[in-house]
């Protein structure tokens, strides 16, 4: 069931409007949402106390310059405040939120994490190059038209994780012709709002279901085959070596991606660097290297330290310099490890990280190990 | 100047030179350019091995690193080194050196008239099989290729500074100058006729004609940069990713101020700022960390145009950095990468300037 916010004439202005409303009556202290840039070819983050500020921001923008998370990350990674923050955010930008929260990095206390139907992104150099077209295209597939794949960001065209996630309030428009939007309360906090605005969660909501449904199912079709031709591509350690023949080592995914949060990488810190003796005896024994050296170490080492918490949303592809697929051989990865532990990144659902927990089950085999590496042969109990 | 004539192309004489340096034992390691012939690939090589050398294109006119930077630690394995450099990788790593992140002991250096390179995008999408034949016809006949990067087309210094070799490809042929006594001794017995020649300076004029005049147009269409005003238009679109940083051969540091725990907001000192200004953006000091990153390097920028190449947002890095770069180095009447022994202004003081604190 949900609450329904009449639209006008502009869903996304619709959107602002309540936005406004929650701050003006102090339902929360400050929005968080993006703002186009003075140059007008790109949009910003902006977190706002002063409600006439919202008429200039945008509920909605087209394209996806900083991954959310990245944003409240450096809101409260030294400490939550006390003020009541709501964030507009994409899906995936909620995910990797709340992503970030089990890693200590964004504090969710005093947070209300506010998502909507994402009908994808615009990729970035397209829209700098062209802002109006890039707004003009962005508006199409809000309004559901067809747009040519290869105009989207290619992680969006594959992304199944589009609508409900586990946000505290959601926003629902998919399937209703631009008329009204959905207000879905997915917690207690969301809840809250809407009872504070003394809005009733009383409509039901099986048109949006059916959108959301159909929509889904022609995205899982296209993840099939993006998962399959990425599979080809880097199978066997000579594919992932042509994958990533062209990267120059800028670390450009690493910086735009939301989960590496580390403020200096494992890969750039002094214990990952060869002494420039042992470089140079590594080059004699090949024959030769390439400069900048530990390509591929860097790739498949942030591979294992993040991909059971990527939540495909490509920004590390949308900033390499070099066209590298990189989310997609990141998302193509993390399905399969996220599988192998039975756990999908970026769900509220009580699931602590693979890695961070562990049960005493698993731990027999260790205490045999340990066992037999004692001298006495004994383990401690 | 001692001089060696080249009987054919400038690249393959180059290999010949570099394979000779080291199948006669003369140096430990090369580095340069390479290109897969098959893929069409390109990176950078350090290469041991002679037979390596067919891959290499010590003068294919792209930068997919900046190579000062590549050398910096590994000049300082004690190994002997020839390094083939752009100019401005050249005077990247002098700048290096300066800050104790590199050594000239055992490095051969040689470079060349710089036409200048593609950006990265031309060199991905494949382009450089049709650019780089034409390139080498203009650059002989000191006329400038299309399609360079910004802040090539817009550089002064393409004569390399203090390389050990030089090289210089006009329609009359191409020489290899020996500068130092080190490139008379590691040449010795490389085979080809030995002259007395300079670079042919009306071919360097004419050269630097087209760049000055291109200088003028790039600095021209940053004045917009110029203020506050102007560099929050023109860095609003930043996303904070600082590759720009990262690239950059003068930016050395391992761990950037700018990506420490200072520049997370605190609560107390965000909530009073919210309260006074009614709204901020996330991730914070998006233009403090260009200031910052002006005001620690600029004077030492070399114009590579490496930040520009890699920004997700297409700022205009290189040219921003140069032309603030110029004028605060101009102050001191320093060039970037002239000279190792040349101090770096902010880090010497003179006698006088200590008057007021005595
Ligand atoms: S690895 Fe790439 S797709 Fe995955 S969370 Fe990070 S930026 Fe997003
Ligand atoms: S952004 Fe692209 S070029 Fe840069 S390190 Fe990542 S894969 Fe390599
Ligand atoms: S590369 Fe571009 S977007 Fe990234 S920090 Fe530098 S200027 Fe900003
Ligand atoms: S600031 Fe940019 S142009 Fe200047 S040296 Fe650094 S990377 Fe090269």
């Amino acid at each position: 069931m949900a609450a329904v916010l009449p639209v006008g004439s502009d869903l996304s202005g619709a959107m602002n409007r309540f936005l406004k409303t929650i701050l003006e009556k102090d339902i929360v202290d400050a929005v968080l949402m993006p703002m186009k840039v003075p140059s007008g070819d790109s949009f910003a983050w902006i977190i706002m106390s002063d409600s006439s500020i919202v008429d200039d921001a945008e509920a909605m923008a087209p394209v996806m310059p900083v991954q959310g998370a990245r944003a409240l990350r450096s809101l409260t990674r030294k400490g939550e405040g006390s003020i009541r923050v709501l964030a507009l955010m994409r899906p995936c930008e909620i995910r990797a939120a709340i992503e970030l929260s089990k890693l200590g990095q964004v504090k969710t206390e005093n947070l209300i994490l506010a998502a909507y139907d994402c009908p994808g992104a615009v990729p970035m150099d397209s829209f700098v190059s062209d802002p109006s077209s890039g707004e003009d295209l962005f508006r199409k597939m809000l309004a559901g038209e067809d747009v040519s794949a290869g105009e989207v960001k290619p992680s969006c065209t594959s992304c199944v994780e589009f609508s409900m996630t586990d946000a505290d309030l959601h926003f629902g428009h998919f399937g209703l012709g631009g008329t009204e939007v959905l207000l879905i309360p997915g917690s207690p906090k969301g809840m809250e709002i809407l009872e504070a605005l003394e809005l009733p969660a009383d409509r039901e909501t099986s048109i949006w279901d059916e959108a959301v449904r159909k929509r889904r199912e022609k995205q899982v079709a296209s993840r099939d085959a993006a998962f399959e031709e990425t599979g080809e591509n880097i199978r066997g350690v000579q594919g992932m070596l042509n994958v990533f023949a062209d990267c120059i080592s800028c670390r450009n995914c690493r910086a735009a991606c939301p989960i590496c949060y580390c403020r200096l990488c494992h890969f750039e810190s002094e214990t990952a660097k060869q002494d420039p003796n042992s470089r140079l005896d590594s080059a004699v024994t090949r024959g030769g290297i390439s400069l900048p050296a530990d390509r591929m170490l860097f790739h498949t080492g942030r591979m294992t330290h993040m991909s059971l918490s990527c939540v495909s949303c490509g920004q590390c592809s949308d900033a390499c310099p070099a066209d590298i697929p990189v989310a997609q051989v990141f998302s193509f990865v993390a399905d399969r490890t996220q599988k192998a532990f039975e756990y999908s990144a970026g769900r509220n659902d009580g699931d602590p990280l693979p890695l961070r927990s562990f049960m005493k089950s698993e731990l027999s085999g260790i205490h045999e190990m340990v066992s037999d590496a004692e001298p006495g042969g004994h383990a401690h109990e | 100047m001692n001089s060696i004539v080249m009987k054919q192309d400038a690249s393959t004489a180059i290999r010949e030179l570099l394979a000779y340096l080291l199948s006669s034992s003369r140096v430990d390691a090369v580095l340069t350019m390479r290109q897969v012939p098959e893929t069409g690939s390109c990176d950078l090589g350090l290469i041991t091995d002679p037979s390596g050398m067919v891959e290499a294109e010590p003068f294919l006119p792209v930068m997919t690193a900046n190579a000062g930077q590549a050398l910096s630690s590994i000049s300082m394995s004690g190994k002997r080194i020839a390094a083939v450099l752009k100019p401005c990788e050249l005077r990247g790593f002098t700048e290096r050196v300066k800050r104790e992140q590199g050594s000239f002991d055992n490095l051969l250096t040689i470079s060349s008239i710089c036409g200048g390179v593609f950006p990265l995008e031309k060199v991905i999408s494949g382009d450089l099989e049709k650019l780089v034949p034409r390139y080498i016809e203009k650059t002989a006949r000191a006329e400038a290729p299309r399609g360079l990067r910004e802040t090539c087309k817009a550089c002064e210094e393409f004569v390399p500074m203090n390389a050990d070799i030089s090289v210089s490809v006009t329609e009359h042929g191409s020489l290899m100058h020996l500068h130092s006594d080190r490139a008379e001794e590691y040449t010795e017995g490389f085979e080809g006729e030995r002259i007395e020649a300079r670079a042919d300076q009306s071919h360097i004029d004419r050269m630097m004609k087209s760049r000055s005049a291109a200088k003028g147009k790039l600095f021209q269409s940053l004045e917009k940069s110029s203020g506050l005003d102007g560099l929050v238009d023109l860095f609003g679109k930043c996303v904070g990713c600082h590759g720009c940083s990262r690239v950059c051969p003068i930016c050395y540091c391992q761990h950037c101020d700018f990506e420490s725990i200072n520049f997370d907001y605190n609560q107390p000192y965000f909530q009073e700022s919210l309260e006074a200004r009614g709204a901020l953006r996330l991730p914070p000091d998006t233009i403090l960390f260009q200031l910052g990153r002006l005001t620690h390097m600029s004077f030492s920028c070399v114009g590579c145009g490496m930040c520009s190449d890699v920004c997700p947002v297409s700022i205009p890095v290189a040219g921003i950095f140069k032309k603030t770069g110029e004028r605060t180095a101009g102050l001191f009447d320093y060039v970037p990468g002239r000279d190792s022994e040349e101090p770096i202004p902010v880090m010497v003081f003179k006698e006088e300037e200590l008057g007021d604190i005595g």
